[in-house]
């Protein structure tokens, strides 16, 4: 019976114990006064390529700061909602990557520090930027990110399909009908095109249509919205020349142009290091999207660094944020050659490097960051759900668009 | 096997004296202490603070900006289009699984308790998909339901059109439905089988002596024996369907799409939640889901009779 006594004294260690270690932790990583600081850092890092780039930036910025400590939070899941959960228990890293789409919310959410005083302090030049990527982060007449890089939209074209019709890459709208047509035969279509905003807003704003308005109120149903929309989605029920992915059995615009099912898609830069791996042998060609007059339009995917309004440190976070955006910082992204950088100057050198993607680089002076406010995900779905509706259910664009209006009200 | 009630609840009183320090009660919460406080933090905590978030304006990027709201978020529940699509989406998927997963896991029950040859290897093939995790299955899914997937290929040679069935808006939902009995109906098969192994071989016994055939016997003893155990499972289907997001998830991508085809109630929470930033609005959507469930279960038990205690 003594035994028993015992078990039960132990267990209940035990079970205290388990108590504890669920309340413990907390205090840590307080540093002292002139020991080294220590700065988050939080990123998707979508790819090990990307990781490297970044790894590289922060040991050369350990490297001039020894002061200054960074580490790397890395969110491989649904980085939004990660980011969410580390914000509301304030543990979130001190620079971080925002995506200009959510960026609406956050900056008015008051979670980012505005960055505004520290760029005077600093003497970083704004307009070095290229603007459209810069626009994307202010909110209210304050700055809160600097874009880190971009990638727009160009058509991809497949070379050897092209030379066998005998066509050129089309500049106009009614060229890319004429091309695609001719590109179409057999099991092979025209053109590959997910039904969403993400790769219909150029056509729309080249029409002179937009989405949101300069209140910030959704205008979906714009007439000129309309008649893009009618023309795209004439392309693949009238025409028979486009078509989207699911349907010709592949994930994305990618597969289907990669497994040689297309012979266009509209893709961003992130199509060329997928391209060398999936296929490296298809011979093609980047081209600025065709217009429907005169004035292109063009949609900036950007992700910039932004700060916590938390961090203990904010000066070296800025430090930070400063040299990972600088032309020092961007050589890297350069070298990487992924994405393309957000310095004007850095673009430069980034086509020295990479001449070959001058359609990205052209495109960003022309191009709207792709972010429709703060009830911007709704807007898209709103957006897509029409564009849907118009392929599968043979939908009149126009009414397409003013049941998605209707539903955002 | 219950025939001859034991008796268990004799106490031996002569154990309470020697208990010194702690009383047998006191001892007892001791020991369940580790799983009463993970319990209460990561579940009943949780569940508690949704409640009071489900009436506010709450959002995770500015915790301490969230206002009272009071019952506005419910309200809002009645007016919103695109949560009544995903509500009469879930209710489809519920009523087409649950009967369909039910029937073919007592067939299946039957056939793998019966004297038939390689039974163990039978059981294990059901049982399989119930241990793949659902995104695996349906990334599995993904590729036989493909535009130029398996399943295109056999339906080719009785000369139907291939489709690409997850983005087509007639049938995802029914596709989806298909896979979500293919992967659960492993696990309450098993659940049928130990209810079957429950009955007593002497009512069989008994029934063929009076001259009942297999089907007599199925029907008014193999059935009514099994009553306990269908109520446990559908409830448990129930559960499950009301709550089916992962397959919707992976397959559609996260957006419920063809055309809200497959939008479920906790796919909508979780993109109001983490997408549009609405968490207050998310929490009122879980319990009312909360609440839809345990009326279900409640008809149940009087569906069932009360004399069902789980």
């Amino acid at each position: 019976m003594r035994m028993r006594r015992w078990m039960s004294w132990i267990s209940l260690v035990v079970a205290i114990s388990f108590v504890l270690a669920g309340c413990g932790g907390g205090s840590e990583g307080a540093s002292g006064d002139g020991g080294p600081v220590t700065i988050t850092l939080g990123g998707a890092f979508s790819s090990p390529a990307e990781k490297k780039i970044v790894e590289k930036q922060v040991a050369a910025f350990e490297k001039e700061n020894p002061d200054i400590k960074v580490k790397l939070h890395s969110i491989t899941d649904d980085y939004l909602r990660e980011m969410q959960t580390l914000i509301a228990a304030k543990d979130e890293p001190d620079v971080f990557y925002l995506d200009s789409m959510p960026a609406p919310q956050f900056m008015k959410m008051g979670v980012l520090e505005p960055l505004d005083e520290y760029i005077k302090k600093n003497n970083v030049d704004l307009s070095a930027y290229e603007t459209s990527l810069v626009e994307a982060f202010q909110w209210e007449g304050k700055t809160y990110g600097i874009p880190k890089d971009y990638s727009t939209l160009a058509l991809f074209y497949n070379k050897k399909m092209f030379e066998e019709a005998g066509v050129k890459p089309p500049k106009t709208w009614d060229e890319l009908r004429n091309v695609a047509k001719k590109l179409t035969k057999g099991n092979q279509k025209g053109l590959a095109l997910h039904a969403s905003l993400d790769r219909y807003q150029p056509f729309l704003v080249q029409n002179g249509g937009q989405v949101v308005d300069k209140q910030g109120n959704p205008t979906l149903n714009h007439p000129a919205n309309a008649e893009a929309l009618q023309f795209i989605t004439d392309l693949f029920i009238k025409d028979k020349v486009a078509d989207t992915p699911a349907n010709l059995g592949v994930e994305w615009n990618g597969d289907a142009f990669a497994e040689e099912k297309v012979a266009m898609v509209f893709e961003g830069a992130w199509m060329i290091p997928f391209l060398k791996e999936k296929a490296p042998d298809l011979e093609y060609g980047m081209a600025e999207l065709p217009v429907k007059e005169k004035k292109n339009s063009n949609l900036a995917f950007t992700v910039a660094y932004v700060m916590s309004k938390n961090s203990e440190h904010k000066e070296e976070a800025f430090k930070l944020l400063q040299f990972l955006t600088s032309e020092k910082g961007q050589q890297y992204v350069v070298d990487g050659g992924l994405a393309m950088p957000s310095l004007k100057s850095m673009g430069e050198k980034f086509l020295d490097k990479y001449p070959e993607r001058e359609a990205f680089v052209k495109a960003v002076e022309y191009a709207e960051p792709y972010q429709y406010g703060e009830k911007g995900n709704e807007r898209v779905d709103a957006f897509n759900k029409a564009a849907e509706s118009a392929i599968l259910k043979k939908k009149p664009a126009k009414e397409a668009l003013d049941e998605a209006q209707k539903q955002l009200k | 096997m219950n025939a001859q009630p034991t008796t268990v609840g004799t106490k031996p009183a002569a154990r309470r004296r020697r208990s010194g320090l702690f009383s047998d009660p006191l001892m007892g919460y001791l020991f369940t202490l580790p799983v009463i406080v993970s319990l209460s933090v990561f579940l009943i905590g949780p569940i508690i603070y949704a409640f009071f978030l489900s009436f506010q304006s709450f959002t995770f990027l500015d915790p301490e900006g969230a206002q009272f709201v009071g019952l506005d978020n419910y309200l809002k529940l009645f007016e919103d289009e695109r949560f009544h699509r995903a509500l009469f989406n879930t209710s489809i998927y519920s009523l087409g699984v649950i009967p369909v997963q039910v029937s073919i896991a007592l067939v299946l029950a039957l056939i793998v308790n019966s004297k038939i040859k390689g039974k163990t290897f039978f059981r294990v093939a059901y049982f399989l998909p119930t241990v793949t995790s659902t995104v695996a299955v349906s990334v599995m899914f993904l590729f036989l339901f493909k535009k130029d997937g398996l399943l295109n290929h056999f339906l080719g040679w009785f000369g139907i059109p291939a489709r690409s069935w997850f983005d087509d808006v007639t049938f995802a939902l029914p596709s989806i439905m298909v896979m979500a009995v293919w992967s659960t109906v492993g696990q309450f098969m098993v659940i049928y089988l130990a209810g079957l192994q429950d009955i007593p071989d002497d009512l069989y016994e008994a029934a063929q002596i009076d001259g009942a055939n297999r089907w007599q016997q199925f029907w008014y003893i193999t059935l009514p024996m099994l009553k306990p155990t269908t109520f446990f499972i559908v409830v448990m289907s129930i559960i499950g369907t009301f709550q089916v997001f992962d397959q919707m998830y992976v397959i559609s991508g996260g957006d419920g799409g063809p055309l809200d085809a497959t939008l479920t109630v906790v796919l909508y929470l979780y993109n109001k939640a983490f997408k549009d930033f609405e968490m207050g609005y998310a929490s009122a959507i879980a319990f009312f889901l909360f609440c839809v469930i345990l009326i279900l279960t409640l008809i149940q038990r009087k569906f069932f009779g009360e004399e069902m205690r789980m």
